[in-house]
């Protein structure tokens, strides 16, 4: 069926819209910058619309490209130009070295015995992995990662020693490869808006400042806290809990648009607490409550199922208490027209998407000023590089994407 | 509100005046309350400017003008800065004050000669009208206007009572005295109307409305001191640059009123008329020290505004250039007659540089009533009226 299509991103997006075109015969590449598969599902609790766990969604489609020979996968890899047109791209792509090869087991006896650590950016700095990590308990391909700048003296050798299976390639080197595609699908994704960037809500100065994708970690049975939501300045569990809705989105001077998912998500994280302790309180300070669509029934199950105080104006300050670190936040609560100081325990922000290729130069896309990707004949995008959505509609447009993809390949 | 009914009436017309006089943004503003909760003056119980962003979107033209937040605002730009819409609030409310002036003092006319560019010919034809017929009258015909010994040091001198007035001093007086006079009495109407609408709007019991002078005497001099001292203006955050600057002002604008009064009262009522030498003589001093506080104030909020403009933090409307420059001009031709009439070589221009400053001086003394000079008067009573409101409230709990 012609030349291959690539897939950009190995997240829920570019994983489904691999699987449907090769399912129909196509050849398909998929590249993913990050060690795994996954994406930001990988790093969710529950996701929407039905409160799955990420495995739910992952596992069968990580058994779907298993099961395909027409599905070719690369991670650790990043698109670094694109030329030609439709229905004949050259594409070179560069593949960092893993230090790992395809013996690796899983079996995790490197691990034990490596004494070098790195902070977590999967779970968003709450944790710390060592030198030679899995990136996460459902990791595609299930091998090990090195990076070796976080390697303590003396790890290298142990970590060889240890392995059975002759796995560790140190002087495994960055590839660059060239594809020759007949169309591209962007499922580039999101990533969380750089929180130290809204300067009065004290991200990064006060250590009970958190993000919903940080809340997400914790409230993760394979996150930093094993799954328990606590307060990152004393590991206590919060009583009261203050969500700040907008924190960067529709916002002239960050995000300008609305990030789509993230009132759901602070009325998801509502239950997480309720969860975890049924009188723990949520205040929800927001512009506009937006629960598009269907969503309006979760709204109605979150007030049913936890305590949640909505307060109907943005929180713009927010201050510390140094002795208990509790936080003050304020805001205007524009339905009594009255000012409301709130003492709560922990602050999640309801931080926005920003497209992962807002700050990328790759010769050959076309990217818009907020950094969503622009759709062309022959280049086409899903998931949250062409807007912010939740998961359930980024399959959607993943889906469509894949159909517009083989329209451009079968036509030559 | 649920059960009970709103009356909306949006008033089309004050929205359109209001985009048209630096109140452009408004429609941006999707009520987030941002700007009520980063302003460090907006009041916990009844927060600013959010409200009245709402208000002025539906043209409630009436509310505003009943309203003291709207001049407990002084523009520092927090909310503009953080707005996440663009839609300035802080800019809004100065546009929100100048319609306030322009409503609440009668006599509307003279309002916009000083809110349309074109005004800018009306207002010294005005004035030159003024001073024109007040010099034929007190020289007893034309002077020479290019030769300083025919104006201002010419023309016949009256004794009247027990002054003795040259001509020059009895035509300032009988422009300036009425003129301040109409001003003090359009003033005196327009904070009365004010003031009456603000305890009506914030629905003070019938017990706690004092009289004028129990306000006065209560809260006057307690809003003085806090406005001498600038404590409110000096909290704002992104712009605490123009607290400064508009104190010097301030303190400039009084060393002058005080140098002006003593002139007065020296030179009309005991005769030592003027020119006095600037060297030797203390008055001179006293002057040429606010006139050189007045120059370098209005430069630096002149040089401030610039800087915040550039990273929109406050706009310049009309009605604030209009302001800034009058009183550069005022500040220069001032300085000016003092120049010329040193050098001997420019002493065919003493006479007119002396007109230009009395022309200027002229249209700032009806500003006071009629341009965004008028905040002198309304923020004061704003100020009395939080006092008061606040005091009457910690009365009213025990």
């Amino acid at each position: 069926m012609g030349k291959p299509i690539l897939v950009v991103g190995g997240g829920i997006s570019g994983v489904t819209a691999a699987v449907e075109a090769a399912e129909v015969g196509a050849e398909v590449v998929l590249i993913e910058k990050q060690p795994t598969l996954g994406g930001r599902v990988a790093q969710l609790r529950y996701y929407f619309p039905k409160l799955c766990p990420p495995t739910c969604g992952l596992e069968i489609n990580y058994r779907r490209i298993k099961s395909n020979p027409r599905i070719k996968v690369y991670t650790m890899a990043e698109v670094l130009e694109v030329n030609g047109a439709p229905g004949n791209y050259n594409v070179k792509i560069k593949i960092a070295p893993r230090y790992v090869n395809d013996n690796c087991t899983a079996c995790g006896e490197c691990e034990k015995v490596c004494e070098g650590e790195r902070i977590s950016d999967f779970d968003f700095g709450l944790s710390k992995t060592k030198a030679i990590y899995l990136p996460h308990p459902v990791a595609f391909p299930m091998k090990y990662v090195l990076d070796k700048d976080a390697l303590a003296p003396g790890d290298l050798e142990r970590i060889m020693a240890a392995c059975k299976y002759n796995a560790i390639e140190p002087e495994m080197k960055e590839q660059i490869l060239e594809l020759e595609v007949g169309s591209i699908i962007w499922a580039t994704g999101w990533k969380p808006y750089d929180a130290t960037k809204l300067d009065n809500l004290g991200y990064g100065k006060y250590a009970n400042v958190i993000t919903n994708m940080q809340m997400e970690r914790m409230a993760s049975p394979w996150g930093p806290t094993q799954g328990k939501i606590v307060r990152p300045s004393d590991n206590q569990p919060p009583k009261k809990v203050a969500f700040v809705q907008c924190a960067g989105s529709r916002d002239e001077n960050h995000l300008p648009f609305c990030s789509y998912i993230c009132c759901l998500a602070s009325l998801k994280h509502s239950l997480y607490l309720a969860e975890q302790d049924p009188e723990a309180e949520s205040y929800i300070f927001y512009i506009d409550l937006r629960t598009p669509g269907r969503y309006e029934k979760f709204l109605k199950k979150a007030e049913a199922e936890a305590k949640i105080n909505f307060i109907k104006g943005k929180v713009a300050k927010i201050e510390e208490d140094p002795e208990t670190n509790d936080l003050i936040v304020t805001a205007e609560d524009t339905l009594s027209g009255k000012k409301i100081s709130q003492k709560v325990d922990l602050v999640v922000l309801a931080l926005g998407m920003q497209p992962s290729l807002a700050s990328a130069e790759i010769k050959g896309i076309k990217i818009d000023q907020n950094g969503f990707v622009v759709e062309e004949e022959g280049m086409i995008s899903c998931g949250c590089a062409k807007m912010p959505l939740d998961v359930m509609t980024s399959n959607e447009t993943a889906t469509g994407a894949a159909l517009k993809a083989i329209q451009i390949i079968k036509r030559g | 509100m649920s059960n009970g009914i709103l009356k909306v009436d949006p008033d089309l017309k004050a929205i359109q005046k209001l985009q048209e006089i630096g109140g452009d943004t408004v429609k941006k503003c999707y009520q987030c309350a941002t700007c009520a909760t980063v302003c460090p003056l907006s009041p916990e119980e009844a927060p600013f400017p959010r409200k009245q962003m709402i208000l002025a979107q539906w043209g409630f033209k009436e509310r505003l003008l009943n309203d003291p937040a709207v001049w407990l605002c002084h523009q520092c730009g927090d909310c503009s800065k953080y707005c996440p819409r663009e839609a300035q609030p802080g800019d809004v409310l100065g546009a929100l004050r100048l319609m306030v002036i322009k409503e609440a003092v009668p006599l509307k006319f003279l309002h916009t000669f000083y809110n349309n560019s074109w005004g800018i010919l009306v207002l010294p034809a005005i004035a030159l009208l003024f001073i024109l017929l007040a010099t034929l009258a007190t020289f007893q015909g034309l002077p020479n206007f290019f030769d300083a010994n025919s104006f201002p040091y010419g023309g016949p001198t009256y004794d009247i009572w027990i002054f003795h007035l040259p001509a020059r001093v009895l035509m300032i007086d009988v422009v300036f005295l009425p003129l301040a006079a109409f001003v003090v009495i359009m003033l005196a109407s327009a904070i009365n109307k004010v003031w009456n609408a603000y305890v009506d709007t914030y629905k003070i019991p019938q017990a706690y409305r004092y009289g004028m002078w129990t306000i006065l005497k209560n809260y006057f001099i307690p809003a003085i001191v806090e406005i001498l001292s600038h404590a409110r203006f000096k909290k704002c955050n992104s712009n605490h640059w123009r607290a400064n600057p508009h104190m010097l002002l301030v303190y400039a604008f009084i060393i002058l009123a005080i140098t002006t009064a003593i002139v007065f009262f020296m030179a009309d009522v005991l005769g030592f008329h003027t020119p006095w030498n600037p060297l030797t003589h203390p008055v001179k001093w006293l002057g040429n020290f606010g006139g050189l506080l007045l120059l370098y104030s209005i430069i630096a909020i002149m040089v401030g505004r610039g800087k915040a403009e550039a990273e929109k933090s406050v706009k310049t409307s009309y009605a604030d250039s209009f302001l800034i420059n009058l009183i550069l001009i005022i500040g220069l031709t001032g300085f000016g007659i003092e120049v010329v009439r040193s050098i001997p070589s420019l002493e065919s221009i003493v006479s007119l540089v002396y007109l230009a400053h009395l022309v200027a001086v002229f249209i700032l003394f009806l500003g006071v009533a009629y341009s965004k000079f008028a905040h002198l008067a309304f923020r004061t009573t704003a100020v009395m009226f939080d006092l008061y409101y606040k005091d009457i409230n910690q009365k009213m709990a025990q």
